[in-house]
């Protein structure tokens, strides 16, 4: 791993709009969550001005991540979930990944690992099956950057 | 040559995946950089059969090589049964492949 590539915080990026495939796909639904560069206009351009419960979804991820470049992020929910989607404020643009929850999925557990340039604040908001909103925010600091973004 | 490796593995009433894609995921950041172009996973899914057990559109931020673990009912999956996994990228490579869901009998 060449870890030294991902040293270093680069200029803005030039948020591209890109092609896809699917009915599904939050890329091409929702082309502005991407290019939004505040948790809250991420999260307003993915589902409308909601106001979402701070309960129901669980963060799991290490206080201190020591790589930037690989944080292990837990996503677990109580309730069951049409969508799921992932924010932080580290980076350049707030959205990481955007899910679409099956219908025979009770609760979600998923992990994934994201970059994040520097010490910020996750933020995950999941649109639950019975038309609530519900979201969870975690601070995490990073020791050493893993992102230019 | 392998782009994915794939875990699958039926415990209980819960399948539990484990993907690593193998995959760059150059930010537009680093692009400018390095003058390459920007290239990473954008969208994934898994599938049994015909059923998406797994979907999900993803931005530049996930690791270099990423790792996805999640987990559904395994209720209706048989032995024999393979996880498909699917990816495409922002240049528009898409990889599928699909490896034998463990744990059954």
């Amino acid at each position: 791993m060449e870890r030294r590539k991902f040293l270093g915080l680069g200029l803005v990026a030039v948020a591209l709009v890109p092609a896809s495939l699917s009915a599904f796909d939050f890329r091409k639904d929702k082309p502005d969550t991407w290019k939004a560069k505040k948790v809250d206009e991420a999260i307003k351009a993915l589902y409308g001005d909601i106001k979402p419960e701070e309960s129901g979804l669980t963060i799991n991820v290490p206080k201190i991540a020591s790589n930037g470049g690989a944080i292990p992020v837990g996503m677990k929910s109580d309730v069951q979930l049409k969508s799921l989607a992932l924010f932080q404020d580290a980076n350049p643009e707030a959205a990481v990944a955007a899910f679409t929850i099956p219908a025979d999925v009770k609760t979600v557990n998923y992990m994934t690992k994201i970059k994040m340039a520097k010490s910020g604040e996750i933020t995950l908001v999941g649109e639950g099956t019975d038309g609530k909103f519900y979201k969870v925010s975690k601070k995490l600091d990073v020791a050493l950057g893993g992102c230019e973004g | 040559m392998a782009n994915m490796k794939i875990k699958a593995k039926v415990k209980g009433d819960t399948l539990k995946c484990k993907v690593q894609m193998k995959h760059d995921m150059i930010t537009y950041n680093i692009a400018k950089k390095k003058g390459v172009d920007a290239n990473f996973i954008t969208y994934v899914t898994g599938k049994i059969g015909d059923r998406i057990v797994f979907e999900a559109s993803t931005s530049q931020f996930l690791s270099k090589n990423p790792i996805i673990k999640f987990e559904a009912p395994s209720e209706g999956v048989k032995k024999g049964d393979e996880l498909t996994m699917y990816w495409k990228d922002l240049s528009g490579k898409e990889v599928t492949e699909a490896k034998k869901v463990k744990g059954l009998k």
